[in-house]
């Protein structure tokens, strides 16, 4: 009976785990399938993100597309990514403002945007969620696997 | 003050160990302070760090000189950091000032975004005068007060001192110094160590000064004593009749009193130190002296001996010597020598001697000392000749011009006979108007020139003076030998006056008869009877 109750706990979490991965969908970086870059690693996409570097590793500029506001793949993606909130994300480019470095990236509103900006754009980059791959994007990188 | 005075040592001892520790304690103040003040310093940097490093980090993973810069002068504007230093791949930004060296601290700068990714370093150079200085005048500061509060201790220590301890100790110095023991003097008790060790050492110096006194006082008595024991001594030493010496058995004389002294004096001789064992150089015989000494010491007794001393004088001194055998407690051995005068006492048994001996009136031996002398040449087995005399028609001087004239003939005629002997012979009163004459080793021949002689010294008349008249004597002499005639003294004496009265009865008949002798008489009876 003991032995009974203790499986049936091991498989109720074992169900719990599988929704809440299920919850918590990976984020794809994409960009223009034209674009001749296959795969970039974490300190790349980073660097790119944050303003390190404003070109891909081929030298050819890159653009990254950006959701608004508090948009919640946003908050993920930097949450996967850098390990950080929104809110320090915000402070650290807010900080930079003042010594005068300007960002250069692309602001839209939605996820739909976003990806008719990068199937739009050659030099685009940005991440979705993995549901809204489409033939016409291209997975550079893939958060949260 | 005295340079060796309590005060001023204790003082030195107090200042110099006071300096000795303020400049340890000083010294490990400092060094304390200077090491935690760079400890601060170090911390103080590394806060500066902490608060510097997210910004630090973020201009070095973009690479931005300006955020650089910012961070550099913000550091540089601290006084405890003298410069500083970023440098990444692409960058380097440095402050004015900035030089490496082995003490620049360096922080390794990592991306904002990846904990592992080093993206620069971080160099701050610790500002060491300014940590000195603080840590100087920290220091100083210290320095002053302990040596402040060293020199407050001394000064109180010496004060402390002096007053609880040097100053009782002085005062009890100084009055013990002034005190003469064997006194009632006593010193005084510090007022205030009545109870203390101080006020102890007062209590046991007058307790000992109690003694001291006691024992001095106990010591004069004796003395006083002594003295008086050693005068009565000494007076009935000096004062003793008798010469007194005592003398080492060497000889050496330790003591002689006044009479010992006289007596040397007496003695014409010089006074020495020593006169031999026992005195003995004094003496004329000295072995008589040993032998009593030796007999008496061996019974314990002491020696007695009268004996002469040597005497450059006429008159002989004799004195009795008694011997004594002293050992002193240290078992030290001398002799106490008694010399009594008995020169007095000699004399007068002299003078008893002569009169035994002598005939009074003639001086000449009286019969009994003859007879003694002729037994002593009997016993000596020696030869001699006796004569026997008597005098013809004194008893009619006697009887006419009395006594007086008798004894004053008598003694003309002893001198007379005395001018014919020879040293030997002897000469004797026998009694009355009756001489005996011994001649020692005499022949009949000598016999007869003798008695020739004798006879006519005493026909010589003699003048009395108180009559003014002259008389003379003649003799009748009668002559025996030993041991030819008699071996008996008693025989001899008899024969002699046999011989004698032969002659008187003679002369009768032949006056110029005035000899015979006994063998001729004894021949001349022999034949008569025959």
């Amino acid at each position: 009976m003991k032995k009974f109750n203790q499986v049936v706990t091991i498989l109720l979490l074992l169900i719990l785990f599988i929704v809440f991965a299920q919850a918590e969908e990976p984020l794809a970086v994409v960009v223009n399938k034209a674009n001749p870059v296959d795969e970039l690693s974490r300190s790349e996409l980073i660097d790119l993100f944050m303003g390190k570097y404003v070109a891909f590793p081929n030298d050819v500029k890159a653009i990254p597309v950006e959701l608004n506001g508090d948009h919640k793949i946003k908050i993920d993606f930097y949450r996967y990514l850098v390990g950080m909130p929104l809110s320090r994300v915000n402070a650290y480019w807010s900080r930079l403002r003042f010594t005068g470095r300007k960002r250069a990236a692309v602001f839209k509103s939605n996820e739909n945007d976003l990806i008719a900006f990068i199937i739009a754009n050659e030099l685009a980059i940005g991440y979705v969620p993995q549901s809204l791959i489409t033939e016409d994007l291209k997975v550079v990188y893939i958060l949260n696997e | 003050m005295n340079k060796s005075g309590l005060v001023i040592r204790l003082a030195v001892v107090i200042a110099f160990t006071a300096i000795i520790v303020g400049l340890i304690t000083t010294q490990l103040f400092y060094r304390f302070t200077f090491l935690n003040e760079e400890a601060l310093g170090k911390q103080s940097i590394n806060q500066l760090y902490n608060t510097v490093s997210p910004t630090a980090s973020i201009a070095s993973y973009l690479g931005d000189e300006e955020l650089a810069k910012e961070v550099v002068n913000g550091l540089t504007s601290n006084d405890i950091i003298t410069s500083a230093a970023i440098k990444t791949d692409k960058l380097m930004v440095l402050s004015d000032t900035y030089q490496q060296s082995s003490d620049t601290i360096e922080f390794v700068l990592y991306s904002p975004f990846q904990k592992e990714r080093r993206v620069g370093l971080l160099y701050v150079e610790a500002n060491e005068s300014y940590l000195r200085a603080k840590a100087d005048n920290i220091s100083a500061t210290n320095t002053f007060v302990v040596a402040i509060e060293a020199l407050i201790i001394t000064i109180i220590s010496i004060l402390v001192t002096y007053s609880v301890i040097t100053r009782p100790i002085l005062s009890i110095g100084k009055a013990l110094h002034s005190i003469r023991p064997g006194t009632s003097e006593r010193i005084n008790k510090p007022r205030s160590h009545q109870e203390s060790e101080i006020g102890q050492l007062a209590d046991d110096v007058n307790d000992l000064l109690a003694k001291a006194e006691q024992q001095m006082l106990k010591e004069k008595n004796l003395r006083g004593e002594v003295k008086i024991l050693e005068s009565r001594f000494r007076m009935l030493f000096e004062n003793a009749t008798s010469a007194i010496a005592l003398v080492e058995p060497k000889g050496d004389i330790l003591l002689y009193n006044d009479n010992f002294e006289k007596l040397i004096e007496k003695l014409k001789l010089p006074l020495k130190k020593n006169y031999g064992h026992y005195l003995q150089d004094l003496f004329v015989v000295k072995k008589e002296l040993h032998e009593q000494i030796q007999i008496a010491f061996a019974n314990n007794e002491s020696a007695t001996a009268e004996l002469e001393l040597i005497s450059y004088q006429d008159e002989s001194i004799w004195v009795q010597v008694v011997v004594t055998l002293l050992i002193t407690d240290d078992l030290q051995e001398s002799y106490q020598i008694t010399l009594h005068d008995i020169s007095k006492r000699k004399y007068q048994i002299s003078l008893l001697d002569q009169k035994a001996n002598y005939d009074g009136l003639t001086n000449l031996l009286n019969r009994q000392a003859a007879e003694q002398h002729l037994n002593k040449l009997i016993i000596n087995g020696q030869p001699f000749a006796l004569i026997m005399m008597d005098l013809n028609d004194f008893k009619p001087i006697n009887d006419v011009f009395g006594h007086d004239a008798g004894d004053e003939l008598l003694i003309h005629v002893s001198s007379q006979l005395l001018k014919s002997l020879r040293k030997a012979d002897v000469l004797s009163r026998w009694g009355g108007d009756e001489f005996v004459i011994i001649l020692p080793s005499t022949t009949k021949d000598d016999v007869i020139n003798i008695c020739a002689k004798l006879a006519s010294k005493l026909s010589k008349p003699h003048h009395l003076s108180q009559y003014d008249k002259s008389v003379s004597v003649t003799a009748s002499m009668g002559v025996s030998f030993y041991p030819d005639d008699q071996m008996e003294l008693l025989e001899l004496i008899r024969a002699a006056d046999k011989a004698m009265y032969y002659v008187k009865k003679e002369q009768s008949i032949n006056n110029k008869l005035y000899l015979a002798f006994t063998s001729d008489v004894d021949n001349l009876e022999h034949d008569s009877k025959l």
